[in-house]
């Protein structure tokens, strides 16, 4: 009774992703494009009423369900501006009776049924109505669309109109009644129905709507769905299966939100009577509420379709309900969680809040006798409120240099100078090729500076050409070489730069820039001053050997020395191997304690990561290092750092620094692998 | 998974010819066509067969820019195989390419296997150096050489299994010393238990950990 009949999958056409049939098909009756890929049927459910449906999870929608779901034509789908959150949503209608239905027609479905008599004047009023909805549709199409081509993309398919979708497969179904109701014939001609469900029909594809057509004559038996506008019981009672049947009241639903923008005001199959009209309130308390499961309902079969046996009915209904645990169950699940994320979230942004007005209204009008207060300190530590960050961070960086803005005016043309010259004798060198004199040169130019500001940050999309930061880092890299050329650009430097442009206006950016890299840590790296790193590098293993012993240890005999991941941690301040969000608290903490902060974070994420990382090889922690996991939670993080103590035998950092550097003339030895050579 | 030998390689050249959209096509036969910065270096492994033979290439991406010379030049050590990449759309990319094979001879073991390799030809019309100055510049330096694309995958998956047949190659013929993991081999756990022609003895050979 439900094996895939290639027949009937040809109502499917418009299914998947593949055939999005387009709307002049002349004669889609005819040329119904057939798919009769299997996999049609694989999201089926078997329903407790004997027809198999699909079970799709708006969240989870598989190309075949989409398809699916405009079968039954009678959307039920609302469409409520609400962000709805998504949803499942299941119908599942039962096929009505059979009374009209001739098997030919089953088979035959879009072509037996267009081709009949009566189906004529029916095409026209299809296409009628087709256009209708395509006006009120358009909204609407291009999300899902969308999502019939990727179910992927359901998630952030905001248009509920497609979260509402309604499903119902066929398939079996109409098997299912074939075999019932083998000698009904009569078609009924419903046009009025017919138009109602080709508004949605234009959101699947086109294809379908043949199918619908079919629908309408359907008076669902039963059906699943989720935000459906059925609220006139209760969602307890939803659940429950009615036994008595009620042939003529089968449930439209209307879809008068979805086609709202139209004529198309919903309407409600052959004269019955909607049970459930759409209340506007509704959606608003279903806000944690498990979705689906209340909007699950199991109407009865209609009474003109021959009785089931008993012994089926119970099965089914005992499968509806397990269905109906099993979902309630998993929204359940998901909305706690939501509403759990909900909680955190607006706790941080309390706190935020919080955090800003001691921040202006304390902490940054008195910084120099406030900054290094026990209570800043811990508020400092829990990370920056985004809109004082960067007024706290060059306030922290300071501005030993004086820069000016001025300063930096003069800078920045001078480097526009220098673009300007190189962009005219550039062709000129290249013609003269091979002379290799200027290609030093050239590298370290501003050349190299446009090669890398397409590759900062490339996720983010702004530092691209066109982007709105495009020119403001490439300025601030310029003004830099010229301002230290004796630096110069060194890579590394346009994460630091972008982070800074993120935070801070371009002249304060620039300040903030220069200061920052004139600190001793930066200097000896972006100057590569391979001695003194590696100076740097001891220093953090004598901690690393305090805080991790056993980690060090299996460090130390894989041969996996700290310039692996610390050169690239230390250049770009984790910028590049964090989370922006992250490595901007991790930024925070920079700026208050120094460089010593960028190595205890170092060691923070080693502790971290360290049940992994012992248990890996070289290689894999070597790339495990070097490409962190992509998402770090801050929290964690900082607690990990939190519990990195910067101490080693009563010496802090400095001392440790400073007694190793000490030793530079006697003791050669540094990182095994960075010996310069 | 077990193998046989284990080759560390190096992959050099300036910054942006496509070091690390080789490797990552390589790797994981994806291309990125914005790849990030490679600051310091980065890493990639695959496991090939060589002569029925399981082989883990060790791959180090290296950053290009001049100013990280310094740091490049420890990684040599024990790589038994480089890549030296430039870019066909950029001519300087080709003239650096002597420095680069300075550094490389002077760094590493004088036996390593160098792999020139032209990238980017899929841009045929940005071409700025001729596919013969490439195959010239390799003979004449004793190279490998082979234009390849990262971004369509041509000769990626070659570039790097003719290097390791290069290498295997040698040790067939005796010319690395396999025991000696400054030739940048390994010989894998199990395949030591029972190589005996090749490996003496096979104290300290407890490659990488011997997980894939």
């Amino acid at each position: 009774m439900d094996g895939p009949d290639p027949q009937e999958d040809s109502f499917r056409h418009g299914d998947g992703s593949d055939s999005r049939p387009t709307r002049d098909e002349g004669d889609q009756d005819h040329a119904l494009p057939r798919n009769t890929s299997p996999a049609n049927q694989r999201t089926a459910i078997k329903l407790p009423n004997g027809h198999v449906s699909c079970m799709c999870d708006a969240r989870d929608p598989s190309p075949q369900c989409s398809g699916e779901v405009v079968v039954n034509g009678e959307l039920l789908s609302v469409a409520e501006s609400s962000a709805a959150p998504s949803t499942s949503s299941l119908l599942c209608a039962s096929r009505p009776q059979s009374g009209h239905v001739s098997p030919q027609d089953d088979e035959d479905e879009p072509r037996g049924r267009r081709s009949s008599s009566s189906s004529s004047e029916a095409v026209d009023r299809t296409r009628e109505s087709e256009t209708a909805s395509n006006d009120c549709l358009s909204e609407a199409e291009p999300c899902s669309s969308r999502t019939l081509s990727s179910p992927e993309d359901s998630e952030s398919c905001s248009d509920p109109a497609f979260m509402d979708v309604s499903l119902c497969s066929r398939n079996t179904y109409e098997i299912s009644r074939r075999q019932s109701a083998p000698d009904n014939v009569a078609e009924p001609a419903e046009p009025d129905l017919r138009q109602k469900k080709h508004g949605i029909s234009e959101i699947f594809g086109r294809g379908l709507f043949s199918r619908k057509q079919k629908e309408s004559a359907s008076a669902p038996g039963w059906k699943l769905f989720g935000k459906v506008p059925l609220r006139e019981s209760p969602p307890k009672d939803s659940k429950t299966i009615q036994q008595e049947s009620n042939p003529g009241n089968l449930t439209s639903v209307s879809t008068p939100n979805l086609l709202s923008a139209g004529e198309y005001e919903a309407k409600t199959v052959k004269g019955a009577h909607s049970p459930s009209q759409p209340s506007q309130g509704r959606r608003k308390n279903l806000e944690f509420e498990p979705l689906s499961t209340t909007a699950l309902i199991l109407e009865d079969r209609p009474a003109n379709l021959p009785a089931k046996p008993e012994e089926e009915a119970q099965r089914h209904r005992q499968e509806y309900d397990e269905m109906v645990a099993e979902a309630k169950r998993r929204e359940l699940k998901e909305a706690q969680k939501k509403k759990q994320q909900m909680k955190e979230r607006f706790k941080q942004e309390d706190s935020i809040v919080n955090a800003m007005v001691v921040w202006n209204t304390e902490v940054l009008p008195n910084w120099d006798s406030m900054r290094s207060t026990r209570r800043v300190k811990d508020l400092w530590w829990q990370g920056l409120p985004p809109n004082v960050r960067g007024k706290v961070w060059s306030l922290a960086i300071g501005n030993e240099l004086n820069i000016t803005p001025e300063l930096y005016e003069i800078f920045l043309s001078r480097a526009k100078e220098r673009w300007r010259s190189f962009r005219e004798t550039g062709s000129e060198a290249e013609a003269e090729a091979d002379s290799g004199a200027s290609l030093a040169d050239r590298e370290s130019s501003l050349d190299l500076i446009k090669l890398d500001i397409s590759r900062t940050f490339p996720s983010l999309f702004i530092f691209q050409k066109g982007g709105p930061y495009h020119d403001l880092l490439h300025s601030v890299l310029g003004a830099y070489t010229c301002y230290r050329p004796d630096v110069g650009y060194v890579q590394g430097m346009s994460f630091i730069a972008a982070v800074l442009i993120l935070n801070l206006e371009e002249a304060d950016a620039f300040i903030a820039f220069a200061n920052l890299l004139n600190k001793p840590c930066q200097m000896a790296f972006f100057r590569v001053d391979h001695e003194l790193m590696l100076k740097y590098f001891s220093v953090f293993e004598v901690f690393f050997e305090e805080n991790l012993p056993r980690m060090f240890s299996h460090f130390q005999s894989s041969n996996l020395t700290p310039d692996l991941y610390l050169i690239d941690w230390i250049f770009t301040l984790y910028s590049k191997s964090l989370p922006l969000d992250v490595a901007c608290r991790v930024w925070d903490v920079f700026c208050r304690d120094g460089e010593e902060f960028l190595f205890r974070t170092a060691l923070g994420i080693l502790r971290l990561y360290e049940d992994v990382l012992v248990h890996m090889d070289f290689i894999h922690m070597a790339q495990f290092l070097t490409r962190l996991p992509e998402h770090v939670s801050a929290e964690r993080l900082f607690s990990s750092i939190y519990s990195i103590h910067m101490t080693s035998s009563n010496r802090k950092w400095p001392q440790v620094f400073s007694a190793l550097m000490k030793d530079k003339e006697s003791d050669k030895s540094g990182s095994p692998t960075l010996k310069s050579s | 998974m077990a193998y046989a030998y284990l080759f560390k390689y190096i992959i050099i050249g300036d910054t942006g010819v496509g070091k690390s959209c080789l490797l990552l096509q390589f790797t994981d036969k994806r291309f990125q066509p914005v790849h990030d910065l490679t600051i310091g270096v980065e890493f990639g492994a695959r496991m090939i067969t060589i002569d029925g033979k399981q082989i883990k290439l060790q791959i180090w991406d290296t950053a290009g820019q001049e100013s990280f010379r310094s740091i490049t030049r420890s990684y040599y050590r024990g790589a038994a195989g480089a890549l030296l990449v430039y870019d066909i759309t950029r001519r300087d990319t080709f003239n650096h390419l002597t420095t680069w094979l300075e550094d490389a001879r002077q760094h590493s073991n004088s036996n390593m296997v160098i792999m020139l390799i032209g990238n980017k030809s899929d841009l045929e019309s940005r071409r700025e150096v001729k596919k013969e100055e490439g195959e010239a510049f390799a003979r004449e330096h004793g190279l490998i050489f082979m234009e390849t694309s990262a971004k369509t995958a041509s000769n990626v998956e070659e570039a790097f299994i003719n290097t390791a047949k290069e290498i295997y190659e040698k040790i067939q013929e005796g010319v690395f010393d396999i025991n000696n993991e400054a030739n940048g081999i390994k010989i894998g756990p199990q395949h030591a238990a029972t190589n005996s022609t090749l490996s003496g003895g096979q104290g300290g050979q407890q490659a990488g950990g011997g997980c894939c």
